[in-house]
């Protein structure tokens, strides 16, 4: 038979489509809320390559616990204390993949 | 010119700062509890506005500093939740004691933590803006200040040597571990069931679902007072912003609840 792995290729096509659609929209959404909370920014300031932590002055241990705190609403998640790292709160790129992961 | 009066208020266990703004004709009173920590000074510009625009509509209003807070007396390692209830019935009941009319509580995000079901029998109404009933997650956010910290400062202590703590140094605050144990212990079911108007402010965007944490909050106090009345605020949540913000949609808002609220009380009396 060859139609199987047309079949498997088909669904891989899709999932990664859908993957990706879903990373997607937790970056938009994370903006939308990044917006709420640092509101001195140009909308066009923010992209997925955004650098947050180090890299904006406002980005401070109050934005950063303000904004847990909004993506655990909004997502409806339970972050860990260790998700609290440099590295996750790198840029939106990084606190996708970590919104991704917990979701 | 606004009529204001600012005083040193003998509290519980010391003076407490208050600015008290009283119309000619004192329609009913409003006391602002101020919410917790940070949250008291990224709503204090709002708090202020809301006082002046109920005292146009002919409430006295009355904004004050908890023990060991701001202007008041005291440090914040010498406060604890009781005190700070005691010194909120003792100024509800000082208002009772010399007028009859009605008195209502303005209450923003943590402030509720500190509602207790005495408060809730000597009061007519009360006004909440996102408030946050979870005790719990409350604490959970505030110690995570710390951790957050650590990020940016050469702070070593990590969240079980945070928890080990007796008094505990969290953002410039330091205060008794047994506050914060008494905070996270604070919920809705704690609170017996209430009959007085209640108005709750939920800043959500018109895009938005309510989260179901939130919602969860919504249905819990409604199951707790059959004179719950929800409003949607669609404006920028300011207390959070990093820059000042005004929310003017939620003034206006709270302005009709202020209309509704005194016209209620004029029914009554």
């Amino acid at each position: 038979m060859t139609s199987a792995p047309f079949t498997e290729k088909t669904s891989e096509k899709i999932s990664a489509e859908t993957t990706e659609q879903k990373s997607g929209q937790t970056t938009a959404q994370l903006i939308k809320l990044l917006i709420a909370i640092i509101p001195n920014y140009e909308e066009s300031f923010w992209h997925v390559d955004t650098e947050l932590f180090g890299a904006i002055a406002e980005f401070d241990s109050m934005t950063l616990v303000t904004l847990i705190g909004e993506i655990e609403e909004s997502f409806d998640i339970s972050l860990d204390d260790d998700d609290i790292s440099a590295e996750n709160f790198a840029s939106v790129a990084s606190l996708t993949e970590l919104v991704l992961e917990r979701s | 010119m606004i009529s204001t009066h600012v005083e040193f208020y003998q509290g519980a266990k010391g003076p407490l700062f208050r600015i008290i703004r009283s119309p000619e004709q004192v329609l009913a009173h409003l006391l602002f509890i101020a919410p917790l920590f940070e949250q008291a000074n990224q709503t204090r510009h709002h708090i202020t506005r809301s006082a002046i625009n109920g005292y146009h509509q002919g409430l006295q209003t009355i904004v004050y500093d908890h023990y060991g807070t701001g202007d008041s007396g005291g440090e914040l390692v010498e406060a604890n939740l009781n005190l700070w209830q005691q010194d909120i019935q003792r100024q509800i009941e000082e208002i009772k004691a010399n007028s009859a009319k009605a008195i209502y509580l303005s209450l923003p995000l943590s402030a509720v933590l500190l509602l207790s079901d005495e408060m809730l029998t000597l009061v007519d109404g009360l006004i909440l803006l996102q408030p946050d009933f979870n005790g719990k997650r409350f604490v959970q956010q505030f110690k995570r200040l710390a951790l957050a910290a650590k990020l940016t400062q050469a702070d070593k202590k990590n969240s079980a040597e945070i928890n080990a703590q007796q008094t505990i140094d969290i953002a410039g605050y330091t205060m008794q571990e047994d506050l914060l144990e008494q905070l996270a212990g604070q919920n809705i079911p704690q609170l017996t069931s209430f009959n007085v108007d209640c108005y709750w402010f939920e800043w959500l965007a018109k895009t938005d679902e309510l989260s179901p944490g939130r919602l969860k909050q919504q249905q819990a106090l409604a199951n707790k007072t059959n004179k719950l009345i929800v409003q949607q605020v669609a404006a920028v949540k300011f207390w959070q912003a990093t820059e000042l913000q005004l929310s003017a949609e939620f003034l206006v808002q709270e302005q009709l609840a202020f209309s509704q609220l005194l016209s209620n009380a004029a029914e009554i009396s």
